[in-house]
């Protein structure tokens, strides 16, 4: 009868937050190139080398470093669209990554779960990949799906092709994943082929995108590059995450790890551009921070969520789509600390007007786990997000004169019908938040965040039915593809 | 003549006063039982209003303007109503306690009963043990409902009873108390139902009704 349509989708505009002034940017701009033209990269690739010679970067192949001029980086990023569309197998799931547009989505690769019957950490299967994927498939405000966790029962070489066959059968949202070998790639884009109708029809609208990384500081790795290179090759879009952390592997200060983590993005980019220019890519950030009490990693610092804000406004000084990182945290278990860190982090990089938020919702214990509770949390987390970035908005009905003028001193707006024109499009409404009175609260068995969260993931799990594959073409990968696991759950 | 009920029912679940207004006319010149209009029409449309509410489909103000369109076709019954056609389900009086002015949660659980077919006769804020003792005298209700926002104000809800059993009419009425700072323990402490919203409001008095 009264579909709820969401009033706060993801595409909406942020922006409304900068962290740099204009001078900022400029800055952290000029240093990079500096970086570029007198430190370089190191690219341990021979081939990438080659690219980036033949190119016209000056490149010490001795020493495996490639330098390059202002003038040449800006001139070889020109190619890189400003928009890159990553499309769901349905059409409202489809994503335009432009201008300070938001969408925000999940994150990988955990290697451990917090079991959902026992609430105990254990290592991470395909089956959670497949679990993960159906859940963030029915949760509204988690506008994509990244991979989740590793199948730790499976050998290296057949990873690829069961957790992104584990993502797309378990959900129509795009699926994003990062790649461990080059014959995995390949065998993915086969089977997307077949079931996007062909490979004009998958890179036409692509349903699914890779994951190569860049080691910080300033290194493509041997292995992660040639990845990168088999992914470039596949026509699908690519992010090239980097993903310093400051005081350790970039300087501590935020400035520094900008212009730092500013090269090294901007160098996926360019390989990417030199060997397809064209080629979908996204300009990717994961500044992090060091805990330098301790030496740890931190994955859910105020200055992570900062950094990765300003990440939209480097991406859009360049006129490139964005990838950036927020909504992880330390916790060990969904608690009070995996709310407050995800929330802080998450908000201010959509406030920021982030394309593609990615680790916003699941993952704890910086990245180690990810947590089903932890996805329903941040499915709030999210929606709250999106309700801040779509503002506050000014109109003669929003103003509501009139209104106040009928009801009058001492009246109430209960049952007036501008309340009911607006109560479903102005105001979110989380769903694990418990806003009733005590006694309600306590005649449902007093249950804690955790818990509410943990049931409402049992029962999507329980209930929910994705759009699935085709049983035809289903039938025909399983066969075809090497290593395909033939058992998929219900 | 049952398409035009179901019309009934369907214009109340959306709320529609005008059109239910000119469709209970309509099934009025039509013949229809008056007992069809209200039992098939209006208080089926507004059960089903009640069953989205709980599922949490529809929201408070809708049931509020569903309300409003049901009581609009019940004006035009009501000059045509026959004993027997229209089960009474109760009276109540509510009143925020003495020197206490906060009425919006009060108002909230008049309209949410008024919408459960409760007829409703609310003394307004700051009125005290006196005042109430009166209503109920003249009235004759079957509940009382009280509220208070303060924890300083909540004892003129004892002070109330208190009086109503000097005037030996506190086993004549149920007494309900609601608000911010009071609590199941106190109600009963002071002989009275708790509920914490409206909704439990709402269940609480049909309880108490035998409903």
């Amino acid at each position: 009868m009264r579909k709820r349509q969401n009033p706060f989708p993801g595409g909406l505009e942020g922006g409304l937050y900068k962290p740099l002034t204009q001078e900022g940017i400029m800055k952290i701009h000029k240093a990079s190139m500096k970086v570029f033209e007198e430190t370089g990269i190191q690219v341990n690739d021979e081939r990438a080398l080659k690219e980036f010679h033949n190119a016209g970067a000056d490149v010490d192949f001795n020493k495996k470093i490639v330098r390059a001029s202002e003038s040449w980086v800006l001139d070889k990023i020109k190619t890189a669209p400003s928009k890159v569309t990553l499309y769901g197998r349905e059409d409202k799931y489809n994503m335009e990554l432009d201008g300070y547009k938001v969408y925000i989505g999940t994150g990988g690769t955990a290697l451990n779960v917090l079991d959902i019957d026992t609430g105990m950490r254990r290592p991470s299967t395909l089956k959670d990949v497949q679990m993960a994927a159906r859940l963030v498939d029915a949760l509204d405000n988690i506008h994509y799906f990244v991979l989740s966790c590793y199948p730790n029962e499976l050998d290296k070489k057949n990873v690829d092709v069961n957790r992104f066959y584990a993502g797309i059968r378990n959900t129509s949202k795009h699926v994003m994943g990062g790649v461990y070998t080059s014959e995995g790639i390949r065998n993915i884009v086969k089977y997307a082929s077949l079931i996007a109708g062909s490979k004009e029809a998958l890179l036409k609208k692509p349903f699914i995108s890779f994951i190569t990384c860049i080691m910080s500081p300033l290194v493509m790795d041997k292995d992660y590059t040639d990845l990168m290179i088999t992914a470039i090759e596949s026509g699908l879009p690519l992010a090239t995450p980097t993903a310093p952390m400051a005081g350790s592997t970039s300087p501590a200060t935020l400035a520094g790890t900008l212009v730092q983590m500013n090269v090294e993005a901007l160098s996926g980019v360019l390989l990417s551009q030199i060997i397809d220019p064209g080629h979908p890519v996204l300009y990717s950030c994961v500044p992090t921070t060091t805990d330098l009490r301790t030496g740890a990693f931190c994955f859910g610092s105020i200055e992570m969520g900062m950094m990765n804000a300003a990440c939209a406004q480097l991406s859009r000084f360049y006129n490139l789509p964005n990838y950036t990182t927020a909504g992880v945290n330390e916790s060990k278990i969904p608690d009070i600390q995996s709310g407050y860190e995800s929330m802080a982090t998450t908000m201010l990089c959509a406030l920021a007007g982030s394309n593609y938020i990615h680790d916003a919702a699941g993952l704890i214990e910086s990245g180690l786990a990810i947590s089903y509770e932890q996805y329903v949390v941040d499915n709030d987390i999210l929606g709250m997000c999106m309700r801040a970035v779509k503002g506050i908005e000014i109109n003669d009905d929003t103003l509501a004169v009139d209104v106040i003028n009928e009801v009058g001193p001492a009246g109430n707006y209960l049952s007036n019908d501008h309340t009911v024109m607006n109560m479903k499009k102005e105001f979110f409404y989380n769903t694990v938040s418990d806003r009733n009175t005590r006694s309600r609260w306590e005649a449902d068995g007093s249950l804690d965040g955790r818990e509410r969260a943990r049931r409402i993931a049992k029962q999507i799990l329980a209930n929910h039915k994705p759009l699935g594959v085709d049983k035809a073409i289903e039938d025909e990968i399983l066969k075809e593809i090497p290593g395909m696991v033939q058992e998929w759950i219900d | 003549m049952s398409k035009i009920l179901e019309q009934i029912s369907e214009n109340v679940l959306e709320g529609q006063t005008k059109k239910v207004v000119e469709l209970v006319e309509q099934a009025i010149n039509e013949g229809c039982p008056v007992k069809d209009i209200i039992n098939e029409g209006l208080i089926a449309g507004m059960n089903e209003v009640g069953e989205l509410f709980k599922e949490g489909e529809v929201f408070v103000p809708e049931v509020l303007i569903s309300a409003k369109a049901m009581n609009a076709g019940m004006e035009l019954l009501k000059p045509l109503i026959q004993d027997g056609d229209v089960k009474k389900i109760g009276r109540i009086v509510m009143a925020t306690v003495k020197g206490d002015l906060h009425d919006i949660g009060k108002k909230l659980v008049g309209m949410m009963m008024e919408g459960a077919g409760y007829e409703i006769i609310d003394l307004g804020v700051d009125i005290p043990p006196e005042k109430i003792v009166e209503a109920i005298k003249e009235y004759n209700p079957d509940l009382l409902g009280m509220s208070a926002m303060l924890t300083t104000t909540m004892v003129s809800m004892k002070d109330t009873i208190e009086t109503l059993k000097e005037s030996g009419l506190y086993e004549k009425v149920k007494v309900m108390v609601g608000g911010a700072p009071v609590t199941p323990n106190y109600a009963e402490e002071i002989g009275a139902h708790y509920s914490g919203d409206a909704t439990a409001a709402v269940e609480l008095a049909n309880n108490l009704m035998g409903i």
